[in-house]
């Protein structure tokens, strides 16, 4: 690519901010007709947000954007459409219950509502050999695929709009290695076909092998773009850190005593062997992985909610059966989702409310709930984390990412918990309120209660753990104490096993 | 210990603080504006309506209140709970109606007639409440049950009408205590029950709590089936108690009486403004909701508008009613 090849896309100075947290500040991108660019950077960086002002989800609050350099406004997804623009989402949005050449049909132009089975067939086989999926029968009903044909079909959906500019969101991050490898091939194709690609990933192999161009997010800024042929794996890991673990996370663990929690031979749908998990008295045990894992799944079982196959869960050296959340918080385990909005909280019930939800029964008596007794527990469990206590009536769903939060694993304290599973303990969290979840959930295991913790960000494992495992896809692949670990050595260990 | 290297726990002021008040102003018209609304509708068909400031009016209105209020009040905790409405109440009401009618006849003792009555109800609504429980979808259960119920009453009873041996089965309609009656009481006393319930129990807050987020409520370890059971039984606990209130009005029934009675305390409950979602609202305010139906219908009634554009006007009312409620909840919650 010569540089006088004028830009397909150029975003010059985009900033976002949601109230006093700001997503982005001062984004550039620039990318030339058949240049893959690929965007890095931790959860919460800022690649998602760019990747969605450019397919007209958000509208920025400052900032231009080019295209062929005409000045455009991407503010509905229309618009983005109309300029040329396709997003392949994470998420699939073809219909299970339609074939796969309707579901290509779907939204599309060109597709006349009238078009029978024969003519629509005709219309899929042709783009469906372009993503390499031209033994795939059209008739095919989308729910009987397997995830990666959805995820070329996803691609070939896009590839019926003949858009200028393809956007990928993290689309091999639910694909074993041979399956991306077709994906891979497909971007390669699309790219040399002419089109610009924006290729959002968490995998570091798959970067080097496609993409002509890397920027890198951090805390919501953008560096400029950088030729991939000047970039090594260290120098990428480094960028993406850039900080040192600093105050926001407690001291590590005076002395860890016997042990609390141990499970044996687990076997659980979504692993690929048994799982052997030991967690000591005032040690926090920190797993990590990417989407797919397996670190959901173990705490899931432990939980009580996953289908546990085989294996022994004991507690204080005392096995316990697995079965259902309720028997779970009888048994002292608590259990924080990594989606609070979805099954963490009640969003229309004020905070008390939802402070005392796990613990009711135990404040009643006969069925009846002793107000005072309610309050004064839901205050106590408040002040411990943080949560302002003149507001406990309001609903949870109106307060910001970080009190919800708080209240999502402060609810927990009244069970007197024996073990506390918290998966992405921060996620979507300010600051501010990270530094008080870590504190108490520090302060919870030295207090005696077992804590996991399971996050896809590596630096909050490395900060707050005492010891570190690492998943990969349904497998534990290395088990280390925190403080043997290095931030670049297990970024590497999470992304980097491809090589 | 590890608390004192924690920087100071700030909580962010952010949006929340600002938009507090205006908030609290929105909630606080949402939840009394039925209320004035129907006191307006009184001082103005007092002043316009001939007849309506009377003994007769304000008791008929209160009666016909009495049946609709008592099962919307039990059907807000099958609402509250996420489980939508029971679409079956006619048949359901129709049927514990003959249940009393007919034990009353043969026994004699209202008492006994009026328990036969509710445990049928129970009975009926404990089968849906199960069924709704292992997931289906409450509309088409509730639906489907009404119409099995319906069938059945109408086979049992020949399509004939139903009517009671004697008119002292009409006792609790015709009881009264200090001019007000025996309906009356139970509705207050039935509502005043079923809110202290709903707020102080275990099993009301866990109808709150499945209502308001059914998977965050699974993972707290409470459990749908069981919580919708009891949704299901309050209701029919209603269902029952105010079939042998309309029963001991009419002292007859039919298989297809009734009709309009499941829409309305459907409305009363949305008028009221408990969400359709479930997870907020109370049963005062369906009950309120079913006050508000009865004096419309009543004033129509009066001014001798037929029934076809009482219907008309009734649904125009609801309707516009709930969506403007709607609004103020979207508004009060972001």
């Amino acid at each position: 690519m010569d540089a006088t090849t004028p830009y397909r896309l150029e975003a010059t100075g985009i900033s976002k901010s949601y109230g006093a947290i700001s997503a982005l500040t001062d984004v550039e991108i620039a990318l030339k007709p058949g240049e893959v660019m690929a965007l890095l950077g931790e959860n919460g960086a800022g690649k998602s947000t760019i990747v969605k002002i450019i397919s007209g989800l958000i509208v920025p609050d400052q900032g231009t954007i080019k295209i062929d350099g005409e000045e455009v406004q991407l503010h509905t997804v229309n618009a983005s459409q109309a300029a040329g623009i396709a997003v392949v989402q994470q998420e699939f949005s073809t219909v299970g219950t339609l074939s796969v050449a309707e579901n290509l049909a779907l939204g599309q132009r060109g597709a006349p509502w009238w078009w029978g089975p024969r003519k629509l067939n005709q219309a899929a086989t042709g783009i469906l050999a372009r993503v390499g999926l031209d033994d795939l029968d059209p008739n095919t009903l989308v729910e009987n695929l397997s995830v990666a044909e959805m995820q070329l079909l996803e691609i070939a959906r896009v590839l019926a709009r003949d858009a200028k500019i393809v956007i990928f969101d993290e689309p091999t991050a639910a694909l074993s290695d041979r399956e991306i490898e077709r994906v891979l091939s497909v971007v390669k194709r699309l790219a040399a076909e002419g089109r610009s690609i924006i290729y959002v990933t968490h995998r570091l192999g798959e970067v080097f092998e496609i993409a002509d161009q890397v920027v890198i997010f951090r805390n919501g800024r953008s560096h400029p773009p950088q030729p991939v042929g000047e970039l090594t794996v260290d120098k990428v890991v480094t960028m993406m850190i850039g900080r040192e673990l600093g105050d926001l996370y407690p001291d590590r663990s005076a002395g860890m005593g016997d042990v609390v929690l141990e499970a044996k031979g687990l076997k659980v749908a979504g692993l690929r062997g048994e799982v052997d998990l030991q967690l000591r008295r005032g040690e926090i045990l920190g797993l990590t992985g990417q989407l797919g894992s397996g670190t959901t799944d173990i705490l899931k079982a432990i939980a009580g909610t996953g289908d546990v196959a085989a294996g022994t869960i004991e507690l204080d050296g005392t096995p316990i059966e697995v079965g259902g959340r309720r028997h779970g918080i009888a048994m002292g385990i608590a259990y924080c989702s990594p989606d609070r909005k979805k099954d963490g909280i009640f969003g229309g019930i004020s905070i008390r409310r939802n402070l005392s939800s796990p613990w009711l029964k135990r404040v009643s008596n006969l069925g009846f709930v002793n107000a005072k007794k309610e309050a004064d527990e839901a205050a106590s469990s408040a002040a411990q984390f943080a949560i302002d206590r003149s507001r406990m009536q309001a609903l949870v769903g109106n307060l910001s990412g970080g009190n919800q939060q708080k209240v999502a694993v402060g609810k927990w304290l009244g069970i007197r918990p024996r073990v506390l599973l918290v998966e992405e303990p921060t996620r979507g969290v300010d600051v501010g309120a990270r530094a008080e979840i870590y504190a108490q959930l520090r302060q919870l295991s030295d207090s005696g209660v077992g804590v996991i913790v399971s996050s896809s960000d590596t630096n909050e494992v490395l900060g707050l753990s005492d010891t570190v495992a690492t998943y990969y896809r349904g497998a534990q692949t290395a088990k280390k104490p925190a403080n043997q670990w290095t931030e670049p050595e297990l970024v590497r260990e999470v992304m980097h096993r491809e090589e | 210990m590890t608390t004192t290297t924690t920087p100071t726990p700030q909580g962010s002021p952010t949006v929340f603080q600002e938009r507090a008040g205006l908030r609290r102003t929105v909630d606080t018209i949402r939840t009394s504006a039925l209320p004035i609304l129907i006191v307006l509708v009184f001082i103005i068909a007092s002043i316009t309506v001939p007849q309506f400031f009377t003994v007769e009016t304000i008791r008929a209105i209160l009666l016909a209140t009495s049946v609709t209020g008592i099962i919307a009040a039990g059907m807000t905790a099958v609402t509250l709970s996420g489980n939508l409405f029971s679409l079956g109440v006619t048949a359901s009401v129709v049927l514990s109606g003959v249940v009393y009618l007919w034990t009353g006849s043969m026994t004699g003792n209202i008492f006994f007639a009026a328990f036969a009555a509710i445990v049928t109800a129970v009975l009926v609504g404990l089968v849906q409440g199960y069924i709704v429980g292992l997931g289906l979808n409450p509309v088409v259960v509730t639906l489907g049950a009404g119409a099995i119920i319906y069938g059945a009453t109408a086979i049992v009873t020949g399509g004939e009408v139903v009517a009671a041996s004697s008119n002292s089965l009409g006792v609790f309609a015709t009881f009264s205590v200090f001019g007000v009656p025996l309906p009356v009481i139970v509705l207050v006393v039935f509502t005043a029950v079923a809110w202290y319930l709903t707020e102080h129990t275990t099993i009301g807050r866990n109808l709150h709590l499945l209502g308001s987020n059914k998977n965050t409520a699974r993972n707290s370890g409470i459990s749908p089936m069981g919580v919708t059971i009891w949704a299901f039984l309050a209701f029919s606990v209603g269902i029952g108690v105010a079939a042998v209130l309309q029963v001991s009005q009419t002292l007859q029934v039919q298989a297809d009486n009734f009709g309009e009675l499941t829409m309305n305390v459907v409305a009363a409950v949305l008028v009221g403004g408990t969400a359709v979602t479930g997870g907020d609202g109370s049963p005062v305010k369906s009950v309120i909701g079913a006050l508000f139906i009865a004096t419309i219908t009543q004033i129509m009634v009066l001014v001798s508008i037929p029934q076809g554009v009482r219907y008309f006007v009734l649904g125009v009312v609801v309707v516009g009613l709930v969506v403007i409620l709607h609004l103020l909840r979207k508004a009060s919650s972001r």
